[in-house]
């Protein structure tokens, strides 16, 4: 089953790929004369506010975005992995020194940090760019909320006996660390990784009002999940739905194959 | 606390606009507003000059006067205190109320848990801003039903990971075959084991809940302190950010001792 | 085994109780509405209650709602009226206004209003330590003298005539002397009762207002004003499609749209208002820009170039969902006595704008854009984030000047850091905003177009005008300002106008119509275009009878 989750996975982001590829229109063209369209010959999933293809903008969206918050995910997870590990194996000064850097970090207000983030870049920087950036940042600063609980975690399994025993037999302590431990912190780190994605989405799309995010006419998977909070545009077109029918039907998926990944370890 | 409130007073200060007012681009009053800001500019001063004197000020237990409103920052967050307190301990009770009756039976299934984990996969899809234009438009629910959702949705994905890792344990399954009932084995040999973990998930949901008060009382316009932190964001108002951030820095501190209180627990 | 399934069984039942509770609770907790109060909402609170310091639209607000005032613009018929001013008189030279009080005025404490109250109040807002903004107007406060000869005539002495200059005592509140009040205690229909930031402000009726109706009732007929603190667009429409307020000031298009559908006689589309939606370049010699660009941006042909490449039909019709005029004239057709009919301007063509830049060096290889010296011509094009509309304007464009060869890159970012930009450091290189234009006469418009105004937008506080054009601009400015003749005025107004057309500093988009709701169970109410639309004519608003729709 694992495979058929992986495969469907693969299956929906090469869909959306060759969608991309293959479509005659691109994703920036305005058809001025098809506003809010329901779906037609021409344009299978209608079109958005500006006339432009829904179903291509739906796919490069899909692509670009599960490209950056998944990576991005991945990222602030082993960064709070490493965190939450190197506290739990460190001294006790040091572990607390680093779960205070940890606290200091959740306190700061960051979004200053963005904005200077976004002054830094050139005016003319490429959609592409301001998107790759944006997911940096949020790579760099989603690790706190959850370093906490690696640490916790780690320290509990530390002193399990197979832990001692796999000690006693030698290993050395990054072995230990690699080959014993971190599997047993998958029930932690998927999760969050899981709730990471969306979230990092959804953060790329709010971002967008501090000159991040992904910039037109480059199509955003969280601004179109944003669209979700406009009665009047929901009123108006159903295929507003479609980003976030694709999003769940993602995490679905990679939470099916998650688990998968569970039961067999 | 005092280096977030460093860290606070250097991103605040370096950020773009500290010295801009949206008065600047109104004709009428663009010569008072830049009047305003050529005042404001000489009398911060540097930024260790800013630092300094917010720390003296707080010795005298004065954290100044807000940049926006002209009045005392104390005074402001006070007012503001107990309607987001109550607003964050009814929605971490409720959500995680949700999260551990679904996860209970859900963890327990062998097949099917991701479909039946469906609801919570959406929540976590759903934009806040979404939820609640669902709520207006519906004319019912409220920011404490969004924020337990919130938080339903993503302490569930922990508890079905952790309940799921339980229910494989070795010993759970010898109980099984010895006929002990699911609940028996949830209250006698899951629950107890799982405690420190769920200890160290609950204190940390006060910050994720912390981090959704935020969205949730700017949209449905509720008076509390995370209504007042995203207007002091978006004015640059840097006592009143001061005051937020030491006020997080607070609770993420208690929040981080509770969950690192040692705990053992022999299992029934 | 029941016992067992019994705490499960309690627990689940628990949750779902709950939730049903949760969902079932109100929305939020408003203050109950008072009977015979107006409510809606405001976008933000009142930054003072000061009538003399007030400087943003909030306070605004308040001050016009409570505020008694010697004379007031009609906000439909846009002229002068008196109100606490039974009449006035200029002296043919301008320097001398002669104002009569009403007999027998009161504020709202009941103490009687004299000459010496108005005095007074016109001292304390030209008074340097005051700080108020209307003593600009006045043009050289300090050199403006106040007397009052007797209880019911006040003289003021102005150093030199002020066009227009009635209109500044629409903005000055008369309050009680040596007594400011802080608005708690008026002369005009409403007094200020209780505030709660972040919530709302209650207003209580005057009982001593001095207006009454044809019938001899006494003003205002509503009995207070609630106006909630609420920045939430859907909530406002909900709100009122519930019957919880009776006004929505400024709807977006999508929300008129709702309305429309949902209670159509409610929704009111006045026309072009007088706001303008524009783009411009910066042509600031200090700004950080590379030379090839600002020499692109200071070439006529390039800007009138990417003026006739612009729809302005698709940016009324998409961005506005057709609820805007197109705009070549930074004068809305909506001020009738100012906008020039006649005006002369480049049509739409995207031919007529390449043969434009062609003669003016640029030339095309393939879908891209080059200058002379072969520089691609790329730029990017600065705006606000939370406007919707403005953001899909900049998408339009993108497009639009794609079909000749510019590529543009938008950038939305929060207000102060776009303020920091323009109005700082000058880093930027295109900027799509809006102007408000809250007043007809052209002289509120005076520090957009001096060359030496910080608000020169596209080359502010420039010491000597850089184009002989925005040296014209300067004099025909200045001429409008200070001639009293009317036909002088318009001739110098409408020469600007033809100016800004030619030369295209600001690229005029669209005008924003003005889109309004009020209850049908309300009488009196009479949309204008001028703020404020809907409350303008507060005190012969009739509230609703009875609760709710």
């Amino acid at each position: 089953m694992k495979r058929v989750y992986s495969i469907l996975l693969a299956v929906l982001l090469v869909a959306a790929a060759a969608t991309l590829l293959w479509s005659r229109y691109d994703y920036a063209y305005q058809d001025r004369d098809a506003i809010l369209t329901p779906s037609t010959a021409q344009h299978a999933a209608g079109t958005d506010e500006l006339g432009r293809d829904r179903m291509v903008r739906v796919a490069a969206a899909l692509v670009i975005g599960f490209a950056g918050s998944a990576a991005a995910a991945a990222v602030t997870i082993m960064i709070a992995a490493g965190f939450g590990l190197l506290a739990a194996f460190s001294s006790k000064t040091l572990a607390a020194i680093l779960l205070f850097v940890s606290d200091v970090f959740l306190s700061v207000p960051w979004l200053f940090l963005l904005m200077m983030a976004r002054s830094l870049l050139p005016l003319t920087a490429s959609p592409l760019v301001t998107a790759v950036t944006t997911f940096l940042v949020l790579a760099a600063l989603g690790w706190p909320a959850c370093s906490r609980a690696i640490y916790r975690g780690a320290v509990e399994l530390r002193n399990a006996e197979w832990m001692i025993h796999a000690h006693a037999c030698g290993l050395m302590t990054r072995q230990r660390i690699c080959l014993q431990l971190v599997p047993h912190l998958r029930p932690l780190l998927l999760p969050q990784f899981l709730i990471c994605v969306p979230a990092f989405v959804v953060a790329e799309a709010n971002l967008g009002a501090l000159g991040l995010g992904v910039g037109e006419p480059m199509p955003s998977w969280g601004a179109m999940l944003l669209e979700l909070d406009n009665s009047a545009l929901l009123a108006r077109s159903h295929w507003v739905y479609l980003p976030i029918a694709l999003l769940v039907l993602v995490l679905l998926l990679l939470e099916s194959f998650t688990s998968e990944m569970e039961t067999h370890a | 606390m005092l280096c977030a409130a460093a860290g606070t007073i250097l991103l605040v200060r370096c950020a773009p606009g500290f010295f801009s007012d949206d008065r600047e681009m109104d004709a009428k009053y663009a010569m008072a507003a830049q009047a305003e800001i050529s005042a404001q500019s000489e009398s911060q001063g540097s930024i260790v000059r800013i630092a300094m004197r917010e720390v003296e000020s707080w010795a005298k237990g004065d954290f100044g006067e807000s940049r926006q409103y002209g009045v005392p920052v104390a005074g402001l967050v006070g007012a503001r205190m107990s309607t987001s307190a109550t607003l964050l301990m009814r929605g971490i009770l409720c959500g995680w109320l949700f999260a551990i009756v679904a996860a209970l039976p859900i963890s327990c299934l062998r097949k099917g848990g991701s479909l039946l984990g469906l609801p919570f996969t959406i929540l976590l899809s759903v934009p806040t801003a979404a939820m609640a234009t669902a709520c207006i438009l519906a004319d019912a629910g409220g920011p404490v039903l969004v924020l337990s959702l919130l938080i339903a949705a993503r302490e569930f994905k922990f508890l079905r990971s952790l309940l799921e890792g339980a229910w494989r344990s070795s010993h759970l399954l010898q109980g099984r075959a010895q006929g002990l009932t699911a609940w028996a084995l949830v209250r006698l040999h899951i629950l107890p084991n799982a405690a420190p973990q769920l200890r160290t998930l609950a204190t940390l949901s006060i910050v994720t809940a912390l981090g959704a008060l935020v969205p949730i009382e700017v949209i449905f316009n509720v008076p509390g302190v995370g209504q007042l932190a995203w207007s002091a964001v978006m004015n640059r108002d840097l006592p009143v950010l001061v005051a937020v951030s030491l006020l997080m820095a607070s609770v993420v501190g208690l929040a981080g001792m509770l969950s690192s209180s040692e705990f053992t627990l022999e299992a029934a | 085994m029941r016992r067992v399934l019994r705490l499960p069984l309690v627990l689940m039942f628990m949750s779902v109780a709950l939730m049903a509770q949760l969902a079932l609770s109100a929305l939020c907790q408003s203050v109950p509405r008072r009977t015979g109060d107006l409510v809606w909402a405001i976008h933000y609170d009142p930054k003072t209650f000061d009538p003399a310091k007030v400087d943003e639209q909030a306070s605004e607000l308040v001050r016009y709602l409570t505020g008694g005032v010697l004379l007031r613009i009609n906000r439909q018929t846009q002229q002068l009226e008196p109100q606490l001013a039974e009449s006035f008189h200029i002296s043919p030279d301008g320097t001398l206004i002669v104002f009569h009080l009403r007999k027998g005025l009161r504020f709202s404490d009941g103490s009687a209003l004299t000459s010496a109250d108005v005095a007074w109040s016109l001292r304390r807002v030209l008074a340097p330590e005051t700080g108020s903004v209307v003593a600009e107007e006045f043009l050289a406060p300090q050199q403006v003298t106040v007397d009052a000869p007797d209880a019911l005539t006040v003289r003021v002495h102005l150093p030199k005539r002020i066009t227009e200059v009635g209109k500044i005592f629409d903005e000055i509140a008369i309050e009680p002397a040596n007594r400011p009040s802080e608005g708690r205690i008026t002369s005009g229909p409403f007094t200020v009762a209780d505030y709660k930031r972040g919530q709302y402000l209650l207003l209580n009726r005057n009982p001593n207002y001095w207006r009454r109706d044809s019938a001899g009732v006494q003003l205002p007929y509503a009995s207070g004003i609630r106006l909630d603190i609420l920045n939430n667009n859907e909530q406002e429409i909900a709100a009122f499609l519930r019957g919880e307020y009776d006004l929505v000031d400024s709807l977006s298009p999508d929300s008129f749209g709702i309305l429309m559908q949902k209670s159509p006689q409610s929704a009111h589309d006045l026309g072009a208002s007088l706001n303008t939606e524009q783009l411009w370049f910066n042509q600031s010699a200090v700004a950080a820009l590379p030379d090839y660009e600002r020499a692109w941006f200071q070439n006529q042909g390039f800007r009138v170039a990417v003026s006739e490449t612009i729809h302005r039909a698709d940016l009324a019709r998409i961005a506005y969902d057709g609820h805007a005029t197109p705009a070549y004239d930074y004068i809305s057709p909506a001020n009738k006595i100012w906008h020039n009919d006649k005006l002369k301007y480049s049509q739409e063509s995207v031919s007529d704008a390449n043969r434009l830049l062609s003669a003016s060096g640029f030339h095309r290889s393939g879908n891209q854009l080059y200058d002379a010296a072969g520089h691609a011509v790329k730029f990017s094009i600065l705006t606000n984030a939370g406007n919707p509309a403005r953001q899909k304007i900049a998408t339009l464009l993108q497009q639009d000047l794609a079909a000749i060869g510019m590529q543009v890159t938008i950038v939305t970012l929060d207000f102060p850091a776009l303020i920091e930009r323009l109005m700082h450091k000058q880093d930027y290189e295109a900027c799509l905003l809006g102007l408000s234009n809250v007043e007809i006469d052209p002289s509120a418009m005076m520090n957009t177009w001096l060359s030496s105004s910080p608000n020169h937008q596209w080359n502010p506080s420039e010491k000597t005008p850089a184009t002989e054009w925005e040296a014209e601009i300067d004099r025909q400015m200045l001429l409008q300002a200070s001639s009293p003749a009317q036909n002088i005025r318009k001739a110098a107004v409408d020469r600007v106008q033809q100016i800004v057309a030619d030369q295209q500093p600001f690229i005029y988009l669209v005008y924003p119509n003005v889109l309004e709701a009020a209850s049908p169970q309300l009488r009196g109410v009479q949309p204008a275009i001028l703020s404020p639309r809907l409350a303008w004519n507060i005190e012969s608003i009739h509230p609703r009878e009875g609760g709710a729709r």
